[in-house]
């Protein structure tokens, strides 16, 4: 766990003293900042419109850092070299995967931290209606979805290129949540194997519409129950697990 | 003595079918322990391939290969092996020490032991003024120099060096070879390509000169050139090998 960290620890630090998060938390700051000065007037439901763009803001601002930063460092140590040093330590191919997948985590989560404490201050501030519960499910939802979002990158990476990993991920991200829709109404409304086959790809599929509580947040509706929580914490916990042993299995393979 | 690095019948190919580039073709080496192996050949004649080797980054196709009696592919057995790469563009937003502290955690060395092994390696490599500064301001033979340091940070007992020398100046060449003698002092085994060929005789107990992925001579450098005419250098020889390797 401690060459985990190591390597976990070096994105940190990267994440710091890069421009790119500065330059995303000063833009939600501003945008925020002027939502809520549309709130000072008391324009009725404009409470409800900053919740609804804040959280939207947040994740995406997360999604972005979360992305970029993880798509980026297996390309990057092959483009600098580093592969080589890395890789002639003590170390598998999947604790490299793992270490990656953990720094991609931490930073996306450090960030997420920040920009949901900064949500939270205009939430509690502004409107009607306010629930510390849905709160703290907003915020394990968030570092859940950031998660898978970094396992589907890390997996990727193993694949294709810095620039269609971020591509394709932001189309999944985009795309994801009608196309699931659309494909269980398919799988519903049809029979045998076509019903089948659309089956097993919906549940290949990731499932990242499980983790917006935007609707729920924006209009203050009761909490999620407790086994949702699990099952959602439970599916990303094997789903990631999954895509990690794959990236980590086809890692192992490459030849450098 | 103990036979460090010892291969037989290596061999290796890159790509399928009519895209078949052979790198090595039955490579029979041994390093044995507290040597200094220079390993020399011309540009694609596989020493790269054969240091991956070595490393655990390529798997043979064909024939033995072990570090210590073991195969290298298995992490544990690159607990004791340092390497230092041939170019490495280190980490950027990193400092030397930073880096240090997390190459030596991979290892899982003690936090004080590491702390006080990245103090004297950074005084080794000249580079105690530049411990703080972030590695993007670092010329070529600054970056050579960190990338020695973490060679050095687990204390191998086996250091593979992939053109060491490549961007510094005379002054920190003469440093490195020093260094790289005081190793072989201390019992440690150095392993290390060069195009630099005056810098391999220097330094080197043993060279093999290696060819189209073919080992063609190996031995002291003084056998090597021993019975040829008066004068020849080590560079004369490496040519008519070269040639008659063709």
């Amino acid at each position: 766990m401690r060459a985990v960290w190591a390597i976990a620890c070096g994105m940190i630090k990267e994440l710091i003293r890069k421009k790119d998060f500065y330059v995303l938390l000063i833009f939600m700051l501003v945008l925020l900042g002027f939502l809520s000065y549309q709130n000072f007037f008391q324009i009725e439901g404009i409470s409800r419109y900053v919740r609804d763009f804040g959280y939207s803001l947040l994740m995406f601002f997360s999604f972005i850092i979360a992305v970029t930063f993880t798509a980026k460092q297996l390309p990057s140590e092959i483009e600098a070299r580093t592969i080589y040093p890395l890789l002639s330590k003590p170390l598998s191919r999947h604790t490299v995967i793992l270490g990656k997948f953990c720094g991609g985590v931490m930073v996306s989560v450090v960030s997420f931290t920040i920009f949901y404490a900064i949500f939270v201050g205009f939430y509690m501030t502004g409107g009607e209606g306010k629930s510390l519960v849905l709160l703290g499910q907003g915020f394990i939802f968030g570092i859940l979805f950031l998660c898978m979002i970094s396992a589907l990158v890390m997996f990727f990476s193993n694949f294709m290129t810095m620039s269609a990993n971020v591509t394709l991920t932001f189309l999944l991200y985009l795309t994801i949540g009608g196309f699931s829709n659309s494909l269980r109404g398919i799988v519903f409304f049809s029979k045998g194997i076509i019903a089948t086959l659309y089956g097993v790809l919906y549940y290949l599929l990731p499932h990242l519409e499980f983790f917006d509580l935007r609707i729920r947040i924006t209009h203050a509706w009761d909490p999620l129950p407790m086994w949702v929580v699990l099952s959602v914490s439970g599916y990303t916990f094997f789903y990631c697990l999954a895509l990690l042993y794959f990236a980590g299995y086809v890692f192992g393979r490459k030849r450098f | 003595m103990q036979q460090v690095i010892f291969t037989k019948d290596l061999y290796y190919t890159y790509g399928n079918g009519k895209r078949k580039v052979e790198a090595l073709k039955g490579v029979d080496l041994s390093v044995n322990n507290g040597e200094i192996f220079g390993f020399i050949g011309p540009n694609g004649a596989g020493k790269t391939t054969t240091i991956k080797l070595l490393l655990g980054i390529l798997i043979p196709k064909k024939g033995e290969l072990t570090l210590f009696g073991e195969s290298p592919a298995k992490p544990k057995t690159r607990q004791t092996v340092g390497y230092m790469p041939e170019i490495a563009d280190y980490y950027k937003y990193l400092t030397p020490v930073e880096l240090l502290i997390m190459y030596g955690n991979i290892f899982g060395i003690n936090k004080n032991l590491l702390h006080k092994r990245i103090k004297k390696l950074l005084e080794l490599v000249d580079l105690e003024e530049a411990a703080n500064r972030l590695m993007r301001t670092f010329s070529k033979g600054m970056m050579q120099k960190v990338s020695f340091a973490q060679a050095l940070i687990n204390d191998p007992d086996l250091l593979i060096l992939d053109e060491p020398m490549g961007g510094l100046d005379p002054v920190s060449r003469k440093r490195m070879r020093e260094i790289i003698q005081d190793l072989r002092a201390k019992g440690k085994t150095i392993f290390f390509s060069s195009h630099e060929l005056s810098e391999v005789e220097l330094v080197s107990d043993r060279i093999g000169i290696l060819h189209k992925g073919h080992l063609l001579a190996v031995g002291p450098a003084k056998d090597l050139l021993g019975g040829k005419e008066e004068g020849q250098s080590l560079e004369s020889y490496f040519l008519k090998m070269i040639r008659e390797g063709i």
